[in-house]
């Protein structure tokens, strides 16, 4: 007769009283189960999303990693080709991309708006990032993008134009001077961030090159590196290549650049990590409670384990044996539970609100995390020990002779 | 018995030994003093009965040499070892090892089948699983249950029940059985059969059996009364 052999037998005399207590914790593990597989599957968009604007590694000038740059492409990476061709030729990246960061003022003759612009070269731009699935009108550029541009939504709105439509962009060069170059939209984009699609403007290396009168020179080269690549060796090599090379530059992991992926970690965890010490603390008072019963109900019962000379340990792990019983019966039908919520969810096509910043939500999508229900079952085991701890400790410590007097 | 034998037998130390046990209750802020400075010995295969009326401490005094319950004063030895400088884990291996518990209300397991009452005791003595089912069900037959031996103790009669508690007690072969009034929930006839299945045992095995009782049967096949009144001894006769 095993420990777990007589708690499992308890629980089930007490039939009303487990299917009770059975159910708090199959919701509690579902929460945990379902939550743990919602906020991973976000951390996981997220990071894709987030990769797939700032790519993995970015090479940069020294200088712009502590200071901001006063002028355009004041630290700006000349011979910008033969630097690209260097990361290129490294075994484990799949793409550079050349990104030119600017300011100006897009103008239709009657209006003008500032906008920020971005210098990219469209084919490769387009294969390793999203840019092209953000275009709502038009084409994305492509080729060297010629004179063409692709502007937000709302800066469009603000330039009153659309597909087709010249507009004249005007922006200071690293010398000071002021530039305009004429360009054609090609298309409109929709940026999910509500104040970037109001001053999003997206041209060819070639025409912002020509606009700055910097050929040569990018702000920075965006990295992607193949399939599981290990970024921080990568990086490590990458930069000790280019500053061979001669260029002055440092390696950037993406977690450096995107804050906002912290930030929304951060708060995700604070959420989500409140939401669940209240589960915990929910399961742990119910289990209290139920345990307290339990060992009050049978304390007559523990006088006789006690006479028949049963030692206290023995009292004490029955009472934690049911409760680890109760745990492993709650988390199997919360198991069920947690399925059956998850597949109803992701086929009720329900959007999520928009996440801080942008302006889309999405469609509801809770993965199956393996690591999240390994959690949920050792969440509720452990919450299980701790409430049937105290109670099992004072049914082990009960007084004998009180106890089989108990009525 | 032969000279040798009964000289090694008088040099073993006493089954139960009690000197000056007292014990008092505190009921609100007064107390009640239930055992005054009791000295007894129980010896190896007696079969004692413990008169005396409600209050005279027969019961405290079953648990007090039972190990259930600690004295105020006084010491009880169980062959030779004093029982209050156990730890409460050498007590319950003790009681465990030694001793057999018979209830007046059977105090049995609920959620156990009779076979599994019988087979617990060894069960947490750590008795192989093999020898415990035979064991068990052996015992049961002897109790004249050997067709009940899968029945849990809600479906069997007072009667069957405190048999399986008899079982039970024997479970791991103890030198004595502390019987706390065995009969006063069973029926006359069945009260009867009871008594004659312990004396059985007493007689064929040589285990000790201590009654409190008011029960006027058990007293008539006892070989030794001790009387109680008023917490105290007021006469020890073998009868």
């Amino acid at each position: 007769m095993s420990a777990f052999s007589l708690a499992w037998r308890n629980l089930v005399r007490q039939k009303r009283r487990t299917i009770l207590m059975g159910t708090v914790v199959a919701f509690g593990f579902a929460a945990f189960a379902l939550a743990g597989g919602f906020i991973a599957q976000s951390f996981e968009g997220l990071k894709e999303g987030t990769i797939r604007t700032v790519g993995q590694l970015q090479a940069v000038d020294r200088r712009a990693v502590t200071r901001a740059e006063e002028k355009t492409l004041e630290f700006g990476l000349h011979e910008a080709t033969r630097a690209r061709a260097i990361l290129a030729s490294d075994p484990d990246v799949s793409a550079v991309l050349p990104r030119i960061d600017f300011v100006g003022l897009a103008t239709t003759g009657g209006k003008s708006v500032p906008y920020l612009g971005i210098g990219v070269d469209p084919d490769p731009e387009a294969t390793a990032t999203s840019a092209r699935e953000l275009v709502v009108a038009g084409q994305y550029l492509s080729g060297d993008g010629g004179d063409g541009v692709v502007l937000g939504t709302g800066l469009a709105s603000a330039l009153q134009v659309k597909v087709g439509d010249a507009v004249t962009l005007m922006a200071t060069t690293p010398d000071g001077s002021l530039n305009a170059v004429d360009a054609l939209v090609q298309g409109l984009a929709d940026v999910q961030i509500k104040e970037l699609n109001d001053r999003y403007l997206a041209c060819g290396v070639a025409l912002a090159s020509r606009l700055l009168q910097s050929p040569e020179t990018v702000s920075k080269l965006v990295i992607f590196l193949k399939g599981r690549a290990d970024e921080s060796k990568a990086a490590g090599r990458l930069g000790r290549a280019l500053n061979a090379a001669g260029y002055p530059v440092v390696i950037r992991h993406w977690r450096e650049l995107a804050v906002f992926y912290e930030q929304v970690k951060l708060l995700y965890i604070g959420i989500f990590g409140f939401v669940g010490a209240v589960l915990v603390v929910i399961v742990i008072l119910s289990a209290a409670i139920v345990m307290t019963m339990a060992v009050t109900e049978r304390t007559r019962e523990i006088g006789t384990l006690r006479a028949l000379g049963t030692r206290p340990s023995g009292i004490l792990k029955m009472f934690l044996a049911e409760g680890v019983a109760l745990a492993a019966a709650g988390c199997a039908a919360g198991l069920v539970l947690a399925l059956l919520v998850r597949a109803v969810l992701n086929a009720s096509g329900i959007i999520l609100p928009p996440p801080p910043g942008a302006t889309h939500g999405m469609p509801i999508n809770v993965q199956f995390y393996p690591l999240a229900y390994a959690a949920g079952l050792v969440a509720m085991v452990v919450t299980m020990l701790v409430a049937s701890y105290f109670p099992a400790r004072r049914a082990s410590r009960v007084s004998i002779v009180e106890a089989l007097a108990h009525v | 018995m032969g000279d040798r034998e009964r000289e090694r037998g008088s040099q073993q130390p006493r089954l139960v030994e009690a000197t000056g046990l007292t014990r008092t209750y505190r009921l609100g802020a007064a107390a009640v003093p239930a055992l005054r400075d009791v000295t007894l010995t129980i010896g190896r295969g007696e079969f004692v009965a413990l008169q005396g009326p409600s209050g005279s401490g027969k019961t405290t005094l079953l648990n007090l040499l039972g190990l259930l319950d600690r004295p105020d004063g006084g010491t009880v030895r169980i062959e030779g070892r004093n029982g209050e400088s156990l730890s409460e884990n050498a007590r319950s291996d003790l009681r465990r090892d030694r001793f057999g518990f018979v209830f007046q209300t059977f105090n049995l397991i609920p959620v156990l089948t009779a076979h599994e009452n019988v087979a617990y005791p060894m069960a947490i003595a750590a008795t192989p699983l093999h020898e415990r089912r035979e064991r068990a069900g052996e015992l049961l037959r002897e109790v004249g249950l050997g067709d009940k031996l899968g029945v849990r103790p809600d479906l069997l009669s007072g009667g069957q029940r405190q048999r399986v508690a008899i079982a039970r007690a024997l479970a791991n072969r103890p030198a004595v059985v502390f019987a706390d009034e065995p009969t006063a929930n069973l029926d006359s006839r069945t009260a009867e059969e009871i008594l004659e299945l312990m004396r059985k045992i007493n007689e064929e095995s040589a285990v000790a059996f201590l009654f409190a009782t008011h029960d006027p049967r058990v007293v008539a096949r006892a070989r030794r009364v001790i009387l109680l009144h008023d917490g105290r001894i007021e006469k020890d006769e073998t009868v």
